[in-house]
């Protein structure tokens, strides 16, 4: 099979002073090419370190192994959209582009067709104070695909939004996610998020973080979120999720 | 514009201008009572001088040609000690954030000098570097640097940790972070250590002068008092409100120009 990432064996501890933290245990999971993957699991159970063992940021020393081809690039997404104020939005939307010395033409040009694409390009040279909550992460969204990244990691990015903004941004992610045919693992609280994003759903213990369980998605109708909601199958799913949940909690 | 709006515009500016005129009756109100008690001998024309005294002193100075050249090396005096004090202190507030362990360091080293009365150690300047201009902007130094540090390095820790992080995820370098983020977001703090580093630069450079100076505002309140001319004395306080009232002013004009988007 076509794995971009292979993780073997993961295991992980923090240390503070009060003590040592189990955060992950002898995690596997591959992640193949086209994959959307949501990960859900009680709150600080190690969903984020997961994340961040993977993209590279935690320099820290860890057990087993994270199997990816050097080249690959990997692009964050946070919960906040962490915009810079001082910057304008087409300023923002480039900023990683100019971290990395990508300034060509193929990337600025893929940039104004993103913020075509979201209905942000009248609001290029405006500064972030004057966008409203949805379409200041749909720029975050823009910043993170601008580096045409092979795999997209999203770190809870809709939950500081409201309930509307919410709906409306997700469904516009989806979208891209599925036409630039991207793939994505995606950090999340809402199992109706992470039933309507991905094709496999991975439940995660509480801490230490073992996997649970792995639940497959089969929907056909793939069009919109929307259409994915209602689904037969959907309640199916959200129980055998919730299931695997709630146990841990007790 | 609608009716409604117009209206609102116009209580702002009548606000404004209200504000203004209070200030400025309060300013000619002070003066007048000022010249009028002195006049009634309620208060000692020659401790507390007069408004008419100090504006005739003030025509005597330039008439001398002293006038220009107090204010001029008072100025040169505050300009090179300030910004010397914002720069050094932007430079070693950039080190410290870069080098944590060393700040942590030297940090009782900081508090310490923060807290120790600068004013003391300004005999030892002298014996040092000399009764001259040198030991006057090192005493303004030693006063205004330790605010300037601190000041500065606290806005560099205050980064929007979601920021750093995305910095982090985007691979950026200590020195891209440093310079497209950490900066810019201490902006806000930057300006307000100039606030508190002009007041800090004017005691020390005024404290400077009265202890070695031959030129300057300092000296000419300190020469006032070794001659009882009170009324010199009482010039140069007045010269003294009016500059540092000016700097501040620059420095929130500057203020307003580079955070219009913040």
């Amino acid at each position: 099979m076509n794995n971009l990432i292979e993780v073997k064996n993961l295991t992980k501890n923090y240390h503070t002073k009060e003590g040592e933290i189990e955060a992950l245990k002898d995690i596997n999971l591959n992640i193949q090419k086209g994959d959307i993957i949501s990960l859900v699991g009680p709150s600080g159970c190690g969903k984020s370190t997961l994340l961040s063992l993977i993209a590279d940021l935690d320099k820290d020393v860890f057990c087993g192994s994270v199997i990816k081809n050097d080249n690959l690039k990997i692009a964050y997404m946070l919960q906040s959209d962490a915009l810079l104020p001082w910057l304008t939005i087409y300023e923002n939307a480039i900023l990683g582009l100019k971290i990395q010395n990508k300034l060509t033409k193929e990337y600025l040009d893929y940039v104004e067709y993103l913020l075509e694409f979201y209905n942000l390009k009248d609001f290029k040279d405006k500064y972030p104070k004057s966008l409203s909550g949805g379409m200041k992460q749909r720029v975050a969204l823009i910043r993170t695909l601008a580096l045409k990244p092979d795999l997209l990691l999203l770190d809870e990015p809709f939950s500081a939004l409201d309930q509307q903004s919410r709906l409306l941004i997700s469904d516009d992610v989806y979208k891209i996610l599925k036409k630039e045919n991207k793939t994505v693992i995606l950090v999340t609280h809402s199992i109706e998020e992470a039933i309507t994003f991905s094709n496999k759903v991975i439940v995660l213990s509480k801490r230490p973080a073992v996997i649970k369980s792995i639940i497959e998605i089969n929907i056909k109708n793939n069009e919109t979120i929307y259409e994915r909601r209602k689904d037969i199958n959907y309640h199916k799913y959200f129980d055998s999720i919730w299931k695997d949940l709630d146990t841990n909690e007790s | 514009m609608s009716l409604e709006q117009k209206n609102y515009l116009k209580k702002i500016r009548l606000e404004k201008i209200k504000i203004t005129l209070s200030q400025l009756l309060i300013i000619i109100l002070f003066l007048l009572l000022w010249e009028f008690l002195v006049n009634l001998e309620i208060i000692s024309a020659f401790i507390y001088s007069s408004p008419s005294r100090i504006i005739n002193t003030i025509i005597e100075l330039i008439s001398n040609n002293n006038f220009f050249i107090h204010i001029y090396t008072t100025l040169k005096e505050v300009i090179i000690s300030f910004i010397l004090g914002i720069s050094l202190g932007f430079i070693i507030a950039t080190i410290l954030y870069e080098f944590k362990l060393l700040a942590k360091i030297i940090d009782p080293f900081l508090t310490m000098l923060n807290s120790l009365p600068k004013v003391a150690l300004g005999p030892l300047i002298i014996i040092i570097f000399g009764a001259n201009t040198k030991s006057i902007i090192i005493m303004a130094l030693l006063i205004n640097l330790i605010v300037s540090i601190i000041t500065i390095y606290n806005g560099f820790q205050n980064t929007d940790e979601y920021r750093l992080k995305l910095f982090k995820t985007m691979k950026a370098t200590k020195i891209q972070t440093l310079l497209y983020l950490v900066i810019p977001s201490s902006y806000q703090t930057i300006i307000s250590s100039f606030k508190l580093c002009i007041a800090q630069t004017l005691i020390g450079v005024i404290m400077g002068e009265f202890l070695v100076s031959k030129q300057g505002i300092g000296y000419l309140i300190v020469y006032g008092k070794q001659v009882f001319n009170l009324n010199l004395v009482m010039t140069g306080i007045i010269l003294l409100a009016i500059i540092s009232y000016i700097l501040y002013k620059l420095i929130v004009m500057l203020e307003k120009k580079l955070l219009k988007h913040i």
